[in-house]
């Protein structure tokens, strides 16, 4: 029976993929992840369970136009160079001229399959992720129903940076599998915004993978402000392969309504290669976060650090791996690491782990943890002037996450993701 | 004009770590108008924070008897930001540091916590009044870009109290020991500061254990304060008359039954 129903499976993929034009180097990597699928673990996310939580349920590629086209939601995007992507569909893409010119490309995902084959067989799912990592990520290639690629050619400076606004179509039941894929070639430099949302309030399931490139001598920045919504079962992974004195920054905000798994890495694969990894997530209601970022320290002299930010409110569920792993060889590695929660409700809970594997003697590494309740003292000392208690409550909150966000070099960045967390707290106190 | 009145005031105090509690005021009147300044000496251990801090509304002092009331409202079940919203302001010994939050920001947050949504301060007349205020404090305009009193020094933050009660102006401010830890020159520029506000709309409770703020901020009339109980009330003169005899000379001349103890 099993065998039946695993061709007919594999029927329903192929002929899916073949609807979509996809060449048969890629329908083959989708069908080669699907059947190793199931063979393989869920991402580990230490002390945090999600055995429940219905991963992968929707095995099936389906291709949709979404209804929200013609309405008017505001997703455009004023930047001058973005690309707005509202369910499998592309909506608007903006690329000055010169920057054509000098051969960077920014399209979807299944453009670039099919008109930079050699590009994207070279870098999709082969280095910073691959199908075999888990079964979220063989899930991901296997079923992929959209996504963006990027890709700046040898020593392009990219000044203003580019937008991607990604619309979660929830008005239907199809689960949203997109994948970000930033080539950035030796000597380039370039800063990349995403915005992930949703529209729409049926259960779905959200896969979604950034992989960036980074050769030698580049810079990446990378920030994110992820505002999935609360019917939303969320995994995110983010994964960087950062060659030889290059260097990535991640910025993200996780402030989905729903249950979200979130596994960032950036491997430090060249000597003198860098990261910066900030990030700041708030849980409230009923929802639960686990999350790790981690960084790989493998060159030597190569440079992590990891600085996290939590807040839990109600009667929400917050978890935070610093994972740092400094590989043998990688001599002269600095990596450091701070994460720290605050629990605005004795019905929370939070943990905050440092998570240290390092298997070199000449490294530099440190790490600091805490969880801890809103100061009382300093509630008091706000009131005292007249300020109500929530209001209060947000300043100590806001005053917590400014360590994070005070750091975050993008001024519209940072003022969008105040924004976004001052409504999500809000909601939720 | 407003009134604060304190009658017949007893208060525990809670210590959350020893789950144990203690009566500190043991039977407080007080009663006070705008317009006034009025001082409360006396030695340590005896009160005086207690009286503040309960009059503004800390969490950990309990009102077991007695009342507090302002304009004839009894503020008791009051939580701290209303009663600041209806006039009362502390000047702490120790104020709180906030990271992330701006001191220009928060005072705004805090006039406009006062005044109804539709008539929110207007950002000229905030800088305005800041401005002036800075100037008469002595205080760099840099200050109010700072994170509320982080990494201020003692003296930053005194001014720092004395700035934020110019700025929300409030009917009563309890001042409690802000001549604690200050220079001479500090102490001057602060009592300027609590003097540019005296006038008709405003009162002053002044704790302190020494005379020498009252040289600078001459009050209407002085209380002295032991072992949890106002024993004498009188006029500045009363201020100078302890700083010669001390609390024990004050004690065995009204023959006070009372121990002094210092706690420090």
């Amino acid at each position: 029976m099993d065998l039946v129903k695993d061709q007919i499976e594999t029927d329903e993929l192929v002929n899916a993929a073949k609807l979509n034009g996809e060449p048969s180097w890629f329908v083959n990597m989708r069908l080669h992840a699907a059947k190793q699928m199931n063979d393989l673990k869920m991402p580990l996310v230490q002390r945090f369970d999600y055995r429940d939580w219905r991963y992968t349920a929707d095995a099936k590629l389906q291709w949709e136009t979404s209804s929200l086209l013609n309405e008017d939601m505001g997703q455009k995007s004023d930047s001058d160079i973005s690309i707005v992507q509202v369910g499998q569909t592309t909506v608007q893409v903006k690329l000055p001229a010169d920057l054509q010119q000098k051969g960077v490309i920014l399209t979807d995902i299944f453009s670039a399959i099919k008109n930079y084959p050699d590009l994207v067989q070279k870098y999709l799912m082969t280095k910073a992720i691959t199908a075999e990592d888990n079964r979220l990520a063989s899930y991901h290639l296997a079923y992929l129903n959209s996504g963006i690629f990027l890709y700046i050619p040898e020593n392009v400076v990219i000044k203003e940076p580019i937008e991607a606004k990604l619309v979660q179509d929830s008005t239907k039941t199809n689960p949203f599998i997109s994948h970000v894929l930033i080539v950035a070639e030796a000597g380039s430099e370039v800063a990349f915004t995403q915005h992930l949302t949703t529209q729409g309030e049926k259960q779905n399931e959200a896969n979604c993978m950034v992989e960036i490139l980074a050769a030698q001598d580049s810079q990446v920045k990378f920030s994110s402000v992820d505002e999935l919504g609360a019917n939303t079962l969320a995994y995110l992974e983010r994964r960087a392969y950062v060659e030889r004195n290059a260097t990535v920054d991640w910025a993200m905000g996780i402030l989905n309504e729903g249950n979200t798994i979130g596994d960032f890495n950036a491997n430090l694969i060249g000597d003198g290669a860098q990261t910066d990894a900030k990030v700041i997530a708030i849980s409230s209601h009923s929802q639960r976060l686990g999350i790790n970022t981690g960084v790989t320290n493998r060159g030597k002299h190569s440079v992590g650090n990891i600085l996290q930010r939590g807040v839990i409110l109600e009667k929400s569920e917050l978890v935070f791996n610093g994972i740092g792993n400094i590989i043998h060889g990688a001599s002269g590695a600095k990596a450091e690491q701070e994460n720290r929660i605050l629990m605005m409700s004795s019905e929370a809970h939070g943990n905050a782990n440092p998570i240290l594997l390092i298997d070199e003697n000449d490294v530099l590494a440190g790490h600091a943890a805490s969880v801890g309740q809103v100061d009382q003292q300093q509630l008091y000392y706000l009131m005292s002037r007249g300020i109500d208690c929530e209001t209060a409550e947000r300043l100590v909150i806001r005053g917590f996450l400014g360590a994070v966000l005070s750091a975050i070099p993008a001024k519209a960045v940072r003022q969008q993701l105040i924004g976004t967390i001052e409504r999500k707290l809000e909601n939720g106190q | 004009m407003a009134k604060l009145e304190v009658i017949d005031l007893h208060v525990e105090v809670t210590d959350e770590e020893k789950q144990t509690s203690k009566e500190i005021l043991k039977g407080v009147d007080l009663t006070m108008n705008t317009g006034e300044i009025h001082a409360i000496m006396g030695p340590n251990g005896t009160g005086k924070s207690t009286l503040s801090e309960t009059i503004m509304g800390r969490s950990a002092y309990h009102v077991t008897q007695g009342d507090i009331l302002l304009n004839g409202e009894s503020i008791v079940e009051m939580p701290v930001d209303e009663r600041a919203r209806k006039g009362l302001f502390l000047g702490m010994q120790y104020p709180a540091e906030i990271q992330g939050v701006t001191n220009a920001e928060f005072l705004r947050a805090a006039i406009n916590a006062r005044r109804p949504e539709d008539n929110q301060i207007s950002v000229m007349d905030f800088l305005k009044e800041l401005d002036k205020n800075l100037g008469i404090l002595d205080m760099s305009e840099s200050m109010t870009e700072r994170y509320l009193n982080e990494g201020f020094s003692g003296g930053e933050k005194k001014r720092n109290e004395i700035l934020q009660l110019m700025m929300i102006k409030p009917s009563f401010a309890l001042l409690d020991e802000i001549d604690s830890g200050l220079d001479i020159d500090a102490l001057q520029v602060v009592s300027k500061g609590v003097n540019s506000m005296r006038g008709d709309n405003f009162g002053s409770l002044i704790i302190t254990h020494y005379q020498r703020l009252l040289n600078y901020i001459v009050p209407d009339v002085v209380h002295v304060m032991m072992g949890g109980r106002i024993v004498k009330t009188g006029d500045a003169s009363l201020a100078k008359e302890l700083e010669k005899e001390g609390y024990a000379g004050l004690r065995d001349e009204y023959d006070l039954d009372v121990a002094l103890v210092d706690e420090n």
